[in-house]
């Protein structure tokens, strides 16, 4: 159990950036999600804790103590890989307590740590079978197995579910809760995946092109994104974004038109007539009928998931919204529609993609 | 469908035709040496029967040369030369794709010279050499060329093979705080098994049936090899054809025997894309 | 792009990482300088000297290779054997190579059973020793026993029969037809296998496409193991100017007869050892094999910087 600290980590192979001023402080016992597209740097984040890859520059602490210089299995790490990475030639027993030997824990302590982690992860009934004879599932609860066998201060994931088909995703996220909650260590997980994110994490961090765009639990992710990357990245369907401009400052809004949105009023504090801006409303709060803020399309398609319906909605200036309809009464295809959201359900952006803190008022 | 079932069955035929012609003579030369002089000639196409079965020409060899010490020989320098090729190999193939260091891939490509410029050309040299160093017509001698031409190929292989051996296992093993040695003769190398069959082929066979360097770096029958051996028995009794054939069938069976026994790992390790 | 060095490399002392590299290359490295590069370049050095009748070597620059390509007592022999090694690896490339596709694509055809009992079966000459498929060959092809000339005549064609071997017309093309059959399984293997890489699906699509096995194997496959063919024609010409077993088994270190089956390998044998009463001449030797070695460099930098350039590798 550690706290973990990362101060102005920065990684570039020649002229390209892959991590830029990381700065990024982990609790004890918390479990933070370090999610964004392929490419953001997240897994190199993730192998530079785990000392595996070099920091251009910056340092990295666990427990109090700078680690830059130490090898992985001094860092007092494990690590869980995707593609799992279970020695092939080895059995289950064998892969768990291999790297046991080379830190000196003594035979019967590793037997101790063997029963508990096969215990817990219920993999008695395989210890003596080789990998290739285990399924999907059962890999990954070895490499689990290996990684607590080592009783590390920080648990280190790195995509570990992307391997699993999607049932087995579903129950090995449970198990991951589970173990975090048993075991109450710090955990560092990355992945690709929102749901996974958004449903194990303490926090999460959301990186973009080597830079954390924001860190934050999860559904202030949701509700408060800082900015148009976070607000676009979670969230599924999208949120759908509107261009604007501020026509007038009037009473202490702003007056905003765009191509295809009725006027709308914003708080004016940091715009001035002319300034462009962006309007973001989520899919399940653009509605029928009335609202603060309101534009209109033809229906191109209707994804029907039962719980609720996606509309896809052609727009004035070519580009598609989706909507979230509830309850059996969805438009055609072919039809026009109007739809609109409530106040507090639309969040604007300045020119910077910066998110403001306060939301429209009322409908021009 | 017919059209197809015809279209298989010429393949089958050609496919039948062509492994005859590859393996007619080897079966003809076997068969006739298990024959009398007078059935070689005789019946040459028949199979050995009750009649004609002779074993004089076996009888012949052992009596007049020393093939169990060829043998024996060509199995002490065979079997050397495969071990340090492919643990010498082995480890600096690691080396070359694990780490990365200045010259590292300098280094790869000296070493890679040898894969296409034969070390014969150089025997003018390693004979002089090895005279210097009295290691003339010994065994070592021949292990140690063998060793050096061997490499180079060896080297390229098992590169490729290690890899296609997933990168996240030596991370695990580093995080588990296995040390660098140890991750190579415990992690790695014992992955590299199915290289072997691929390293064989191409650099520990040709070692086996090597003429030139035993021709030139041995003298004497004590360190002769089996193929020099069987090179000049049968130059000396070529008229013997009972005996001829023996040594020849004495040089062919145990390569066919270990080939036919490795086969499918042989031939699955060729084609498991090591060589691209 | 390089693989960046880990961290955990980057972070051993100097000397730790220098001894584990002594460790894992040093053995190699010297084995392989000592017994393979010195003595290349042990031999191109010596082909710069002379020895007198006393055994003293004095430097003469490149009078040697003067001497080799000019000198008609050398030249002769030495034009001969290298003309006749181009034949060697003309009838190669014409029927070793085409038969190795050939075979690799009927393997390859979806449904053929006993695969790997065809490939066996045709590997199998390819493991064994030159020289005893050189003798076996010998006998075969022999007027004593008379095996071939049987063979024919059963089909009808026993006036064709000679002694191919032994007339001066015809020894080199049988010696090379000989290593052909032996050899065919190499470019079998190495283009089965690169058949083997492309995706079925691949095949599958052009099957609904409406292309036959012919049209697929010469549309679709072909083109996508260009490289491996290329690949193994520079392999069939490395071994060809090297060869020496073969003949030196069949022939003698006369490559007879009158020298129809002289190649490089043998006539550098014969130029260092001697033969007969003709003694050996080791810096005329050397010569000979350093003007070896340039041959083999000049077609594996053609294969390296025109052949390979110009192919495509294609990523499935």
């Amino acid at each position: 159990m550690a706290k973990l600290h990362i101060d102005a980590l920065n990684k570039s192979y020649g002229e390209t950036k892959v991590l830029v001023d990381v700065d990024l402080a982990i609790e004890d016992g918390e479990f933070l999600v370090l999610v964004g597209p392929s490419g953001c740097g997240k897994s190199t984040l993730l192998r530079m804790i785990a000392g595996l890859d070099a920091p251009t520059s910056g340092d990295i602490y666990i427990a109090e103590r700078k680690v830059n210089a130490l090898a992985p299995a001094e860092r007092r790490i494990a690590m869980v890989f995707q593609s799992y990475a279970l020695y092939p030639h080895m059995d289950v027993l064998k892969n768990m307590t291999f790297g046991l030997k080379f830190t000196g824990v003594p035979a019967a302590e590793r037997e101790r740590r063997v029963a508990e982690a096969a215990r817990m992860l219920r993999l008695e009934p395989l210890l003596k079978r080789y990998p290739r004879d285990l399924s999907g599932g059962q890999r990954q609860r070895v490499a689990i197995g290996r990684a607590i066998v080592r009783e590390p201060d920080v648990f280190l994931f790195d995509e570990p579910l992307s391997n699993l088909d999607a049932a087995l995703r579903v129950s090995t996220r449970v198990e991951i809760a589970r173990l975090h909650r048993l075991l109450k260590a710090t955990m560092v997980y990355v992945t690709h995946d929102q749901i996974e994110a958004m449903t194990l994490a303490d926090r999460i961090v959301v990186m973009n092109q080597g830079r954390i765009e924001q860190v934050g639990k999860p559904l202030d992710l949701y509700y408060e994104p800082a900015n148009l990357f976070v607000a676009g990245f979670i969230g599924s369907p999208a949120m759908n974004f509107f261009t604007g401009r501020v026509e007038r400052i009037e009473g202490g809004e702003a007056l905003v038109t765009g191509p295809c949105i009725g006027s709308v009023a914003v708080p004016a504090a940091t715009f001035s007539p002319g300034d462009d801006l962006t309007l973001g409303v989520r899919p399940e709060h653009l509605g029928q009928g009335a609202g603060a803020f309101s534009t209109s399309g033809m229906v191109e398609l209707v994804e029907r998931l039962g719980e609720a319906s996606f509309a896809h909605v052609r727009r004035a200036d070519d580009r598609l919204m989706v909507a979230e309809i509830r309850g059996r009464d969805t438009p055609a295809p072919g039809e026009s529609v109007t739809l609109s959201a409530p106040a507090q359900d639309i969040h604007v952006f300045d020119a910077r993609g910066r998110r403001l803190a306060a939301t429209p008022v009322n409908s021009a | 469908m017919l059209k197809q079932r015809a279209e298989t069955l010429g393949v089958h035929v050609i496919l039948i035709a062509y492994s005859l012609i590859a393996i007619g003579p080897i079966l003809l030369v076997v068969m006739n040496s298990f024959k009398a002089r007078k059935a070689i000639f005789g019946a040459p196409l028949a199979p050995p029967n009750a009649d004609t079965f002779s074993l004089v020409g076996y009888a012949k060899v052992f009596h007049a040369s020393h093939v169990v010490t060829y043998f024996g020989n060509s199995l002490i320098v065979t079997l050397a030369s495969m071990v340090l090729v492919l643990l010498l190999g082995a480890m600096a193939a690691w080396a070359l794709t694990e780490y990365r260091f200045r010259g590292s891939t300098a280094l790869a490509l000296f070493l890679s010279i040898g894969i296409m410029v034969p070390i014969r050309l150089g025997s003018v040299a390693i004979l002089k050499m090895m005279r210097a160093a009295g290691l003339n017509d010994t065994l070592t001698a021949l292990i140690l060329v063998y060793i050096a031409q061997g490499l180079p190929l060896a080297i390229f292989i098992l590169s490729e093979f290690i890899q296609q051996i997933p990168k996240d296992l030596r991370d695990a093993a580093r995080c588990d705080g296995v040390p660098e040695t140890r991750i190579f003769f415990e992690v790695i190398a014992p992955l590299l098994r199915p290289a072997i069959a691929t390293v064989a082929v191409f650099t520990i066979v040709p070692i086996w049936n090597d003429l030139w360097f035993p021709l030139i770096l041995t003298s004497s029958d004590s360190t002769h090899t089996i193929t020099l051996g069987v090179q000049q028995f049968l130059g000396q009794y070529i008229t013997d054809w009972n005996a001829v054939l023996a040594a020849l069938s004495m040089a062919i069976l145990p390569v066919v025997a270990i080939y036919v026994i490795f086969s499918r790992q042989l031939i699955s390790g060729l084609t498991a894309g090591a060589v691209k | 792009m390089a693989e960046p060095m880990s961290q955990v490399v980057a972070s051993m002392p100097r000397g730790r990482f220098l001894a584990l590299m002594a460790l894992f290359l040093g053995p190699s490295v010297a084995v392989y300088t000592l017994f393979s590069i010195y003595p290349l370049i042990a031999t191109m050095a010596l082909a710069t000297y002379t020895t007198d009748s006393a055994g003293a070597y004095a430097f003469v620059g490149l009078a040697n290779f003067v001497t080799l390509l000019a000198d008609s007592v050398w030249s002769k022999p030495f034009w001969n054997a290298a003309w006749n090694n181009l034949i060697f690896f003309a009838v190669h490339m014409a029927v070793q190579n085409p038969i190795g596709i050939a075979l690799a694509g009927l393997l390859s055809l979806p449904g053929i059973r006993f695969k790997s009992l065809y490939r066996t079966a045709i590997f199998l000459p390819t493991m064994l020793s030159v020289v005893i498929v050189g003798f076996s060959w010998n006998l075969i092809l022999s007027p004593l026993w008379g095996v071939a000339e049987g063979a024919l005549k059963s089909v009808g064609l026993g006036g064709w029969f000679a002694p191919w071997l032994g007339l001066p017309s015809t020894a080199l093309a049988t010696l090379a037809l000989i290593s052909v059959w032996q050899f065919v399984g190499i470019p079998m293997m190495l283009i089965y296998a690169a058949l083997l890489n492309i995706p079925d699906e691949l095949v599958d699509a052009a099957r609904v496409d409406g292309l036959g096995n012919f049209r697929i194997f010469w549309h679709i496959k072909l083109p996508l193991v260009l490289p491996t063919i290329g690949l193994v024609s520079v392999l069939t010409f490395v071994g060809n100017f090297n060869a020496f077993d073969l003949i030196y088994s069949v022939k003698g270190a006369l490559a007879g007869p009158n020298f129809a089956s002289d190649i490089l390998g043998t006539f550098f044998y014969r130029t260092f050892f001697g033969y007969q009463l003709q003694l050996g001449n080791p810096t005329m030797g050397a010569a000979v094999a350093t003007v070896m070695f340039f041959i083999i460099l000049v077609g594996v930098c053609f294969y390296l910087f025109v052949i390979q350039r110009r192919m495509r590798r294609y990523a499935f």
